[in-house]
């Protein structure tokens, strides 16, 4: 942490503002969501196998827990600097050059999510209320009928409003970044893809 | 307002491009090109092309898709009088019974007061066959179907089969092939006989049950409201009529490619096709009416459905 | 406002893919970059209105029952990454492969197509040869490039050898029986295999320091041999416990790989291995390789959503007019497209843009439309590896060790994509290699 300082570059995979931190720690517990799917999984191939009592939930629980994961994931990998890049120019810059080219990426990323989150306003408010602003709950339609899309679809609209938020919060970093600060390693070195 | 002008709209289908039901609403979506002398041009696109086939009420509604051809039992979780009009499992013994209901006996109108929120004008229902249903085990009874493992699609057909004593399993359409093939489902409920024995189904589950009794989904065709209300008399026309003779072409030549396939499954000879007898159709479908009710409580939408429904049959002798 | 409806849908076509191959390169996140290119289409060819397409179809990609199987693959690699299982695998392939040159590669094509008989989703595979092969065989001193080539093009095999949902889909679309396509894949799978392990053992010979051979394995004494052989025998029954649960009929092919990180768990606890903090710490790599591989498949399925709205369907089928009368022309047109198509789109896009076009001509000009499906199949074999958009490059990147670079796999791509273009032209010129069993 030698280099540590107010806009410094922080050590690879870690959260470099408070949103992403709390995001990174809801990680680490959100993640087991995919052990209990695993768990119900087996449950319900041992239910219809041996006991020949298929049960109703487990097929529209499991595809549930990990849609809340893969949208999570977004958001997860944001904070932890996980996102796959290709950084055929990025990587033979200097230090300048690359401070402004964090700076758009990180505008253009906010302004991508945020069109998002406005885009997914409405599919989240349809899941909740009718045509006419009556409030009801959307559900899946199936025999089981669980709430999922009411669920899954306010939720991806959360994590685009968080997403946009980090993106801002890197943004602000990057522009408080003193110019010379070597980000991400020397260029050449392909540091930024090790990350 | 709309004199003169030329509409380009675009229409998705809940059928794969492969399947002759797709084919079908093509041939609609040119005919209706050549009678409006070219002033609706309508591209016809399969499943999952622009939106996922759950999502294109909403999508017709925002004027994303212009329209759509679908059964809109995929949007019973968005209200349960979805599932009752666009599939009351065990009302419709022939395809005649169902348009008639739409087009004389109370069903559009409802229909309209239902979509019409969404943003989306209802134009008319069209049909294909009474659905067969894929097994690896003979089936000649209602009380076959106890324990039975059944993949089902959501909605009442479901609902209905896990009354009658079955377990269904819930599948997408593209593990129905794979699972069925290995016996982790011993039957399974996808769609008309013939379009079942072009993805292969009969060389893996040789006792198909047809004619169905069980599921006559609606093929419902519908379109922005928007543009509904500023189209000119005549292309509204043009859509409406053009839509009872899409009906007409569909359950026709549905019925035709099912006849042909089934006599070709008959000569095949390691195929039986298990045809259920009258007395067990009724029980099945008191089994399936006792379900209506059920889904009528679940909403007011649902509710009207369901009395312009039973008001219907009564009419007609068919309760 | 710039009305991108303008430049027509082919120069629509062009603009996008310049687009995406410039943003690309800048470092922005990929998953952002088609979101991006998808979100300037919608906005700039139809106006606000059409954003919405975007995240419905978030919405919908992310719900799929299929991709239940993408994070248990990926928590079975992290468990056996993490357990010594991994490293004793290897070890004992070493002494059974050990004394042919290039032996450990050869043996990872063979659990590639095992794996591919287990799953039809190649994110999950990529990802477990990815933390299970690549590392092993970078250990065992094997050439870098080499080995990032056989893992990548090896598990792109789950969707040749059954089941495959590439497959099913092709024939949902084209209406041909999937058992027929399955029954015509398999042989093309193999040849796949074949020429990957061909080509590894030829690349060796000529020059022996890609690939040294272990020494140790001489001189042990037959009681060591024996206890590396064990290591063989967790893996081998967590195999045998999922592919006899998928052809047994036991559960579902989405339903088998839960299966298959019981049994890994299981081996672990035999093994004496266990530890919550182990599975807890795999669970947390799961979400974070997911939620690399999901958002890249994310951006894909928004971009294809709006470029069919664009046109993109009514502009492949312009392509096709007029071009030629000769049906063998036609169908390597077709295949140029396909080609073309997947240096930039995801497969599925590929599949909803082009099989309602080509399927039916194909019938008509009265060639075999299963022989078709599997070259169809193959032609996305290329586009799983080939730049600048090469799923199976960005899975692989999500789990390989420092050092190895977007670059680096798709330089080391290039030669396993000529070997599936020869293999594409031979079921070309040879349809009976797909279709011998038909009478
Ligand atoms: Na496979
Ligand atoms: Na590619």
């Amino acid at each position: 942490m030698e280099t540590q300082h107010d806009g410094g570059a922080a050590p690879p995979g870690q959260p470099t503002d408070r949103l992403s931190a709390v995001i990174a720690w809801i990680g680490r517990y959100l993640c087991i969501l995919f052990i209990v799917s695993t768990a119900v999984s087996v449950y319900e191939i041992v239910m219809r196998y041996l006991f020949n009592s298929p049960t109703v939930w487990v097929h529209e629980t499991t595809t549930t827990l990990t849609a809340i994961c893969f949208a999570f994931g977004g958001a997860y990998c944001l904070a932890t600097d996980k996102h796959i890049r290709v950084v055929l120019i990025y990587d033979h810059v200097g230090p300048r050059v690359r401070r402004w080219m964090d700076i758009v990426i990180s505008l253009v990323g906010a302004g991508v999510c945020g069109l998002m989150a406005y885009a997914s306003w409405g599919m989240a408010w349809k899941s909740l209320f009718t045509p006419s602003g009556a409030f009801r709950i959307e559900t899946s339609g199936s025999a089981w009928n669980p709430p999922s899309p009411a669920l899954l679809k306010p939720f991806l609209f959360l994590i685009l409003v968080v997403m946009t938020l980090q993106f801002l919060l890197q943004m602000w970093r990057h522009i408080r970044r003193p110019p010379g600060d070597v980000h991400h390693g020397q260029p050449g070195a392909g540091v930024y893809e090790d990350a | 307002q709309g004199k003169g002008k030329t509409y380009e709209l675009r229409f998705q289908s809940s059928d794969t491009s492969g399947a002759l039901a797709f084919q079908i609403a093509r041939d609609w979506a040119e005919r209706v090109g050549k009678m409006s002398g070219g002033r609706i041009r309508i591209e016809m696109m399969p499943v999952g092309s622009v939106v996922e086939y759950s999502e294109t009420l909403e999508a017709v509604g925002a004027g994303i898709l212009q329209g759509h051809v679908t059964d809109s039992s995929y949007f019973t979780g968005k209200d349960p009088a979805f599932a009752l009009i666009a599939n009351p499992v065990g009302a419709w013994s022939d395809p005649n019974d169902m348009l008639n209901f739409f087009n004389y006996g109370g069903g559009r109108e409802v229909y309209n007061q239902i979509v019409n929120p969404y943003g989306v004008q209802f134009i008319g229902a069209s049909a294909a066959a009474v659905e067969s249903i894929a097994s690896r085990v003979p089936i000649d009874k209602v009380a076959d179907l106890k324990g039975l493992k059944i993949r089902a699609p959501e909605g009442l057909v479901q609902s209905t089969f896990a009354a009658a004593g079955a377990s269904p399993v819930n599948l997408p359409q593209s593990e129905v092939f794979t699972s069925l093939d290995k016996g982790v489902i011993e039957a399974a409920d996808a769609t008309t006989l013939a379009t079942n024995d072009s993805m292969g189904l009969h060389d893996i589950a040789k006792h198909p049950l047809w004619p169905g009794f069980h599921s006559l989904p609606i093929v419902d065709i519908s379109i922005n409201k928007a543009i509904w209300d500023e189209m000119p008399e005549d292309l509204k026309t043009i859509l409406t009529v053009s839509v009872n003779d899409l009906a007409r072409d569909s359950v026709s030549r549905v019925a035709m490619m099912d006849k042909k396939v089934a006599a070709k499954l008959r000569a095949r000879g390691d195929v039986t096709i298990h045809d259920w007898p009258l007395e067990e159709r009724q029980k099945f479908r008191q089994i399936a009416q006792s379900q209506w009710a059920k889904f009528a409580e679940r909403s007011p939408n649902a509710q009207k459905v369901y009395q312009a429904l039973t008001a219907y049959l009564k009419d007609q002798g068919l309760l | 406002m710039l009305n991108l409806q303008d430049l027509g849908i082919g120069g629509g076509s062009l603009t996008m893919f310049a687009l995406l191959l410039g943003l690309l390169v800048t470092g922005m996140p990929l998953a952002f970059v088609t979101i991006l290119v998808a979100l300037i289409f919608a906005l700039g060819w139809f106006g606000p209105m059409v954003i919405p397409i975007v995240t419905t179809r978030i919405y919908s990609f992310i719900t799929q029952y299929v991709f239940v199987s993408v994070p248990m693959f990926v928590l079975m690699a992290s468990i056996l990454d993490r357990s010594g299982i991994a490293r004793d695998l290897f070890d004992a392939m070493k002494i059974i492969g050990g004394r042919v040159r290039g032996g450990v590669a050869v043996q990872t094509l063979v659990v590639s197509v095992i794996l591919a008989a287990m799953s039809g989703i190649i994110g999950g595979e990529i990802v477990l040869l990815g933390l299970l092969a690549l590392p092993q065989m970078l250990r065992l001193g094997y050439d870098r490039n080499m080995a990032i080539g056989v893992v990548c093009s090896g598990g792109a095999l789950g969707t040749m050898i059954p089941p495959s949902i590439v497959l099913i889909i092709y024939g949902l679309s084209a209406n041909v029986s999937i058992g027929d396509l399955f029954t015509a894949s398999f042989v093309p799978g193999l040849l796949l295999a074949s020429l990957y392990a061909a080509y590894v053992l030829i690349r060796v010979r000529l020059n022996p320091s890609l690939a040294p051979l272990p020494d140790e394995g001489d001189g042990m004494a037959a009681a060591d041999r024996w206890s590396l052989m064990k290591g063989l025998i967790m893996p081998l029954l967590v195999v045998v416990f999922v592919l006899g649960s998928i052809y047994g009929g036991i559960a579902s092919v989405t339903e088998a790989s839960a299966i298959g990180v019981a049994g890994v768990i299981l081996s672990t606890v035999l093994r004496g291995e266990f530890s919550w903090r182990m599975l807890w710490d795999s669970a947390l790599q799961t979400l974070s390789t997911c939620g690399m591989i999901v958002w890249i498949g994310i951006g894909a399925s928004a971009l294809i959503g709006v470029y069919n709205l664009m046109g993109g369907i009514r502009f492949i089928e312009g392509l096709l007019l007029n071009v030629s009368d000769t049906p063998i022309v036609i169908v390597l047109l077709m295949m140029l497209i396909l080609g073309v198509l997947g240096m930039f789109l995801d497969w599925v896009g590929i599949a909803l843009l082009c099989i309602p076009i080509f399927a039916p001509i194909v019938v008509k000009l009265g060639y075999d439309p299963v022989w078709f499906g599997v070259l169809f199949s193959m032609n996305m074999q290329v586009s799983f590896l080939s730049p600048p958009f090469g799923p199976a490059a960005f899975y692989l990147k999500s789990v390989a060790p420092p050092g190895i670079t977007l670059g680096i796999i798709f330089r080391s791509l290039v030669p396993f994509i000529g070997l599936q273009i020869l293999a594409l032209a031979l079921v070309l010129a040879f349809p009976w290699i797909a279709l011998w069993w038909k009478p």
